[in-house]
């Protein structure tokens, strides 16, 4: 992935969506208009939506039609600056003092080789400002970080330039395509929001559906699909505690491959009913009412 | 959306003939949108107006999704902006011609007093509950409006000293951070490497650090039905300081449905906060469906993990008009969602370790980890010194 070929950015909105159908992703108009605009404009796109709609799916489509490498940053609780952004070889680095004490180095070359680039261990934001244009950096779940990163994150954002004491200021010559996503287990900073251009992804309705899933899986049935699709959809109504996304429809036609079953029925879609519903309460519902998920579908 | 857009008569294009005329249209859709209440920044709409010059201005698709991706930044947004888009750009009036929705005229007339018993002996004039019926009466519930008026003296010293204890012990819980710490069990190389390379000494000393503190989050579910119409004042106050105290406080209130209250409360003075999160809650004094209004937390706000890590405090009496096993049901998703569980019942009174035996306790009881009192803003008190204990 490092000797990556940048191709310049789609010049129309109706582009980037054929280009990103050419991936296989199909994004709606609103989410290529918000992607398109962000591109042009050069600012972070922050997508929120529930899970598995194909958040972080948009940011690998993204440098793929760009050509470009993707820099991932996945966030958790007590993600800090160390693991953000660049750490020195703390164990290297000391390692390199008792040799160099050892034959008295003591003047100030030396000194400064303490903190060359041999012992600073780069993390992904560090990486995507030094890569700028020949990343895309997708900020996975920044929802799971804790409020000092978002703050960090904001500062970062803005200016695409952090300065390393030891070393001196690093920006990015060429801004990099930013895409951050929440699934809003908390609300996000306004100031946050606002660096972004918002977009929220809802479930697809049917046809889109069965479009994504023709694109992803080609070679299965169209019945099957337009049964799982259906049958999906019903689940939705549900009011289950995990609805499933699209991720789990994929994952349901693959299960439904893998069996070796070209229908579903009431014996095949309680076989395979754990690639969609992974929430106990909700199975039990689920298989409560199997019947009628499979027939309407 | 963009199918319920699309549909809609296109604007004229005549209407925007030069480059002044488009910004001007799009600076003024800026301003009705913040008119109807969303936050939108000057830069928001600069941002907008730039993203329509990528753009062709003339296409309502085109001004649509790039107004939508620029001028709102959460999602609960997203019906004021296709309302206010819907009347500026494509002329369709409003479904209730020019009033906006935070406006809408609350019926007059069918304001009456009604005797809801105050927990405080000292009875202000304002403190009568002047009702508002029928704003979406149903059968279920009956939906008033209570007003609380101005705090005594005494009550504003009990949120007074509420507050300064939960500053001084919040419920903590360890972080994932790590900061110095002498007797900590892991060892901070970074610090011993730089002190290594500053002495030039061979044998550095020891440093140490250890997991950080932080403060806990916690989520007040009140009860403010009929049954507890006693109480619901001192509730409130109770979250008012709890929530200008401690750093991660959510509020919420049931009857028959579920309300989040925690923007309410943010008001500096108890008044306003109280007379805000007063009117938000629709169901003051009506029925208790315990089981559902859970039910909705659990898959509404806890299924997005606001509860995730967090100390609950539930505060009803337990007298349920729901499904037991509903109640049951959605308490043990609650308790798999959360930290701990802390059910204060005031019908416990100063009576600790007294259990009442309503339905919904019965049907709650094994998902509780601790039962409180709070019957009074003493006791509240007591229980917020406590709160870095139990929780």
């Amino acid at each position: 992935m490092s000797d990556t070929n940048p191709t310049p950015s789609p010049s129309s909105v109706p582009e980037l969506q054929e280009r990103l159908r050419a991936e296989g992703y199909l994004a709606g108009r609103g989410l290529a208009t918000a992607a398109f605009i962000g591109l042009r404009l050069g600012r972070p796109i922050l997508l929120e939506g529930e899970v598995g709609v194909g958040k972080t799916e948009l940011a690998k489509c993204l440098a793929e039609i760009h050509g470009r490498e993707l820099i991932r940053l996945q966030c958790y609780e007590g993600i800090d600056t160390q693991q953000a952004l660049y750490e020195w070889d703390y164990a290297r680095q000391m390692l390199h003092v008792r040799a160099l004490s050892a034959r008295e180095l003591n003047d100030s070359e030396t000194t400064a080789s303490l903190y060359g680039a041999d012992f600073l261990l780069e993390r992904p934001l560090l990486q995507a400002i030094r890569s700028g244009g020949n990343a895309v950096l997708l900020i996975d779940e920044i929802d799971r970080a804790d409020d000092e990163f978002e703050a960090f994150l904001l500062e970062l954002l803005s200016d695409f330039q952090i300065t390393i004491p030891e070393i001196g200021t690093v920006a990015a010559a060429e801004r990099p395509i930013v895409v951050l996503t929440s699934n809003r287990t908390r609300e996000l900073h306004d100031a946050l929001k606002r660096r972004c251009l918002y977009h929220w992804i809802g479930f697809p309705s049917i046809a889109e559906e069965l479009d994504i899933v023709r694109l992803r899986v080609p070679d299965v049935a169209d019945t099957l699909v337009e049964q799982v699709v259906n049958a999906v959809h019903q689940l939705r109504d549900m009011d289950l505690a995990k609805p499933p996304g699209i991720a789990e429809t994929l994952d349901w036609v693959d299960a439904l491959g893998v069996v070796g079953s070209d229908n579903l029925n009431i014996e095949t879609a309680a076989d395979t009913l754990g690639s969609v519903i992974k929430d106990r309460d909700d199975l039990e519902l689920v298989h409560a009412e199997l019947d009628r998920v499979v027939a309407d579908g | 959306m963009p199918n319920s857009t699309a549909s809609l008569p296109m604007a004229d294009p005549s209407e925007l003939p030069g480059p002044e005329r488009i910004v001007d249209r799009l600076v003024g859709f800026g301003h009705a949108l913040r008119d109807h209440g969303l936050p939108v920044g000057s830069d928001d709409v600069l941002t907008f107006c730039a993203a329509v010059a990528e753009l062709s201005p003339g296409d309502p698709n085109d001004v649509y999704w790039s107004g939508r991706t620029t001028l709102v930044h959460r999602r609960d947004h997203l019906p004021v902006y296709d309302e206010v888009f819907r009347t500026y750009f494509l002329h369709v009036p409003p479904p209730n011609a020019d009033s906006p929705q935070e406006e809408r005229p609350v019926p007059q007339g069918s304001t009456g007093t009604l005797d809801v018993p105050d927990s405080e002996p000292g009875d202000e004039p304002g403190d009568e509950q002047p009702l508002i019926l029928g704003l979406q009466a149903s059968s279920v519930d009956i939906q008033r409006e209570k007003r609380f008026a101005t705090c005594s003296p005494e009550e504003l010293a009990h949120l007074r000293r509420i507050m300064a204890r939960i500053r001084l012990e919040p419920p903590t819980r360890r972080t994932r951070r790590r900061a110095p710490d002498p007797g900590g069990p892991v060892i901070d190389i970074r610090r011993m490497a730089r002190d290594a390379m500053r002495l030039s000494d061979s044998n550095p000393a020891l440093h140490r650090m250890d997991r950080k503190l932080r403060a806990r989050p916690l989520v007040l579910i009140l009860d403010v039905s009929g049954s507890m119409a006693d109480h619901s004042r001192n509730l409130l106050q109770f979250a008012y300081s709890m929530r200008r105290a401690a750093q991660k406080v959510e509020v919420f209130c049931f009857g028959t449905r579920l309300t989040r209250i925690t923007p309410a409360l943010d008001r500096r003075s108890p008044d306003d906060a109280m007379r805000l999160a007063a009117a938000r809650v629709l169901d003051w004094d009506g029925g208790t469906r315990i089981g559902a209004s859970l039910d909705h937390f659990v898959r509404t706000w806890g299924r997005r993990g606001l509860s995730r890590g967090a100390t609950i405090v539930i505060c009803s009496d337990g007298l349920d008009r729901g499904s037991p096993a509903l109640l049951a049901d959605s308490m043990e998703r609650l308790q798999r969602l959360s930290h701990r569980i802390i059910w204060m019942n005031p019908l416990i009174g100063n009576d600790v370790g007294a259990s009442p035996n309503t339905l919904g306790m019965l049907a709650a009881g094994p998902f509780i980890d601790e039962l409180a009192s709070g019957h009074d803003l003493a006791s509240l008190e007591h229980f917020a010194t406590h709160l870095a204990d139990i929780g």
